[in-house]
């Protein structure tokens, strides 16, 4: 089992394995692009614990609370 | 420059029911944010716009009529940019209100045109999947297709359009035929219903972009595009962990010094314009109660409402330009840390931001929160935060007891007052979502859009939008109070005092403000004061023109100077100064917290649905500001301030 979103070093690239969250907040993470299967990569955190800017594989960019890439399970991308 | 649209043509026999069909038939423009769907609005309506009226939709939402061939028209309308109509969380968010208006029963035909970013394809196609399920009659409009373009790609809209069984039209960033073509493309579209398909977004999206070189479909993962590397780069300096932050503060310092080096200029020949016109009135209709009323009331109340726009269109200007290059959501991503101290998110920057300049639409602003309990917070501080309409005040009481205070310190002064509103707003954030808004909140997902040029026919729009929106909101209620105001200080009540007192002090006015001596004497506030401050309940910008008209000083906006001097020179009864430092100071905090501002009220009720919250806002910000300007006017009187 893969480390969570959270825990993803900057520069890596994953694969979201599941998202262990509420079905409400799956579905927006979903709408915005952040579904299992999708391929991210971690290209830096905000200083003191803020957001985390990740990119898709589309080329979406997001920032996503600490707290929810806690709830995001990865796996290894190849 | 192309444009490229492929549309099935509608079958033959349905031809003379369509006709009559197409007559008022209604396209709505959908999209992702940042998706080119407010570019495509004004490529299609020329920038014509009018505010739609629709029941059960308390939002603008923009529509202009378009000519298509053979003289008939389509009403165009722009929906808020949302990512889903499925997750909805909210109704008054921006996705609750696209929702809404598309569940509304709509009579006649409509079309549903959703506006993709060709280099993001398979998000935007999502959205796509939503639509048609919902059986809407679709069409796509595939854009900023010469970015793909520019990364040897090509998009195969002819592919894309066998399986999505919808037409796609291909659009340029700045292609002048683009808007024929668009046109073409939905008088032509059958107006069929759809139904989804068993397509997968992201799997269609890669089948359907090939390399321009080879014309075979790009498998596996695309490597980044030349604006998402130009972005990369960009955000290498300006997300910095150090060099952000500063970069950060530097150009919000720059937004703030440019509105007061800009508009206050501007703001002055409005004022010296009002105050010709003034002169000419009185002129023409001699110094009677008619010319009174007309240049100190309603002239007087214009004065103000127009002295206040160049502010708030250079604000505007200035966010909208920092939106429409997609820094804002980078300031957001710099601040999420901060606003999580006040149980809010990145999501609420930009409503703060605006609420500096006028609370009113940063209000309006908070539809793009998604989380209703934060969306509620943020609603309920955003008027601590210093909007534009109180600086005339400050200026005035910096200038009549800090005078003789270096520049700096008068500065710093300023400053302080700025973060004085920011504490308060933490501190009123922190107890509020600890009880009125308390509950878990959902987490920041915040698009990071790619670096893009500004249009400035866009930003323009906006800013003359901002500047009419702020006359019909909030100058209409400047000019009621000003006008019922000047009755107040202008009819005398029957009785009181000796006929040789100015009207002023036997008026109605007078009467409530030594009414409520006992009261605000606490504070250091006489009964000249109070009226002002009764005045500027309605609307704190009528606080300086109000303390000019009680103390005799005329053109008090425009002649601060005297006015400073006469404040100053104000005796008690018994000789001492009537007004000190520590009355200006107390008339700060006052300033600082309480709404003194019944468009904002208006606003908050019309948000909130309810009378519970404005009611709420009034109650807490009127408390906290009389109880702060006690507090400093007797510790100021402790600590020896004169």
């Amino acid at each position: 089992m893969g480390a969570c979103l959270d825990n993803v070093p900057v520069g890596q690239t994953i694969r979201v394995r599941a998202v262990s969250l509420s079905s409400e907040e799956r579905e927006w993470l979903g709408a915005v692009g952040i579904v299992a299967g999708e391929v991210l990569t971690v290209l830096r955190r905000a200083a003191f614990g803020g957001p985390m800017h990740v990119r898709t594989e589309d080329g979406g960019e997001f920032a996503i609370a600490q707290s929810l890439a806690a709830a995001i399970e990865t796996e290894s991308a190849g | 420059m192309t444009a490229e649209c492929h549309t099935d043509p509608a079958p033959e026999a349905s031809k003379g029911g369509e006709e009559q069909a197409r007559t008022g038939l209604r396209v709505v423009l959908v999209g992702r944010p940042n998706s080119g769907k407010s570019s495509l609005y004004n490529t299609l309506t020329g920038g014509n716009a009018h505010v739609g009226n629709y029941p059960g939709v308390t939002v603008d939402i923009l529509e202009a009529d378009v000519a298509l061939e053979g003289g008939r028209t389509a009403t165009v309308c722009d929906l808020p940019g949302f990512y889903s109509l499925a997750a909805t969380v909210d109704a008054d968010t921006d996705e609750g209100i696209a929702r809404r208006f598309l569940d509304a029963p709509h009579d006649g035909p409509r079309l549903v045109t959703q506006v993709i970013d060709a280099t993001q394809l398979g998000l935007g196609l999502t959205l796509t999947k939503e639509l048609l399920r919902r059986g809407e009659a679709l069409q796509l409009v595939v854009t900023q297709n010469d970015l793909l373009e520019a990364d040897d790609r090509r998009l195969d809209a002819t592919a894309l359009e066998a399986a999505l069984g919808v037409p796609v039209c291909l659009v340029t960033g700045r292609d002048r035929a683009a808007r024929t073509r668009v046109l073409e493309a939905l008088a032509a579209h059958p107006l069929g219903a759809t139904s989804a398909g068993t397509w997968e977004p992201k799997a269609l999206a890669r089948s359907v972009i090939r390399s321009i070189e080879a014309g075979a479909p790009s498998t596996g993962i695309l490597g980044p595009s030349r604006r998402q590397r130009a972005t990369a780069a960009l955000d290498r300096l300006l997300l910095h962990p150090l060099l952000g932050p500063v970069l950060f503060v530097g150009i919000m310092t720059l937004i703030f010094a440019a509105v007061f080096l800009v508009a206050d200029p501007a703001s002055d020949a409005v004022n010296w314009v009002m105050g010709l016109l003034g002169k000419l009135i009185t002129r023409g209709l001699g110094n009677g109660l008619l010319a009174s009323f007309l240049v100190d009331g309603v002239l007087g109340g214009a004065g103000t409402v127009l002295a206040f726009m160049p502010q708030i269109v250079i604000l505007t200007v200035a966010m909208e330009l920092l939106d429409a290059t997609g820094y804002l959501a980078r300031g957001a991503f710099l601040v999420d840390r901060v606003l999580r101290f006040m149980g809010l998110s990145g999501r609420s920057f930009l409503p703060l931001l605006m609420g500096h300049a006028c609370a009113v639409p940063a209000i309006s602003a908070t539809r793009i929160i998604r989380d209703p309990r934060e969306r509620l917070t943020t609603i309920l501080v955003l008027p601590l935060m210093t909007c534009s309409a109180r600086i005339p005040t400050y200026a005035l009481v910096v200038s009549t007891f800090f005078s003789d205070r270096g520049a700096l310190f008068r500065a710093a002064l300023f400053v302080g007052l700025y973060f004085a509103g920011l504490l308060a707003g933490l501190l009123a954030s922190l107890a509020l979502r600890r009880t009125a808004t308390k509950g878990r909140g959902l987490p920041l997902v915040l698009e990071m859009p790619s670096y893009r040029t500004p249009q400035p026919l866009l930003v323009a729009k906006k800013g003359y939008l901002a500047a009419k929106r702020f006359l019909r909101d909030v100058g209409t209620t400047i000019l009621a109070v000003a006008a019922v105001l000047w009755v107040l200080l202008n009819v005398p009540v029957p009785g009181r005092g000796s006929p040789s007192d100015p009207v002023i002090e036997r008026s109605v006015a007078a009467a409530v403000g030594q009414g409520l001596e006992p009261i605000t004497r606490p504070a250091g506030f006489d009964w000249r004061m109070n009226v002002a401050l009764v005045g500027s309940f309605g609307a704190r910008e009528l606080m300086v023109g109000t303390m000019g008209v009680i103390l005799g000083v005329e053109d008090a906006d425009n002649d601060t100077t005297t006015l400073a001097q006469k404040i100053r020179d104000a005796k008690k009864p018994d000789g001492s100064p009537q007004y000190t430092t520590r009355t200006g100071l107390s008339l700060l905090a006052f300033f600082v917290l309480a709404c003194q501002c019944m468009s904002t009220v208006a606003a908050i009720r019309r948000e909130t649905k309810s009378l519970r919250w404005p009611a709420f806002v009034l109650a807490y910000t009127y408390g906290v500001a009389y109880l702060a300007s006690v507090l400093v006017y007797q510790l100021a009187g402790a600590f020896g301030i004169a």
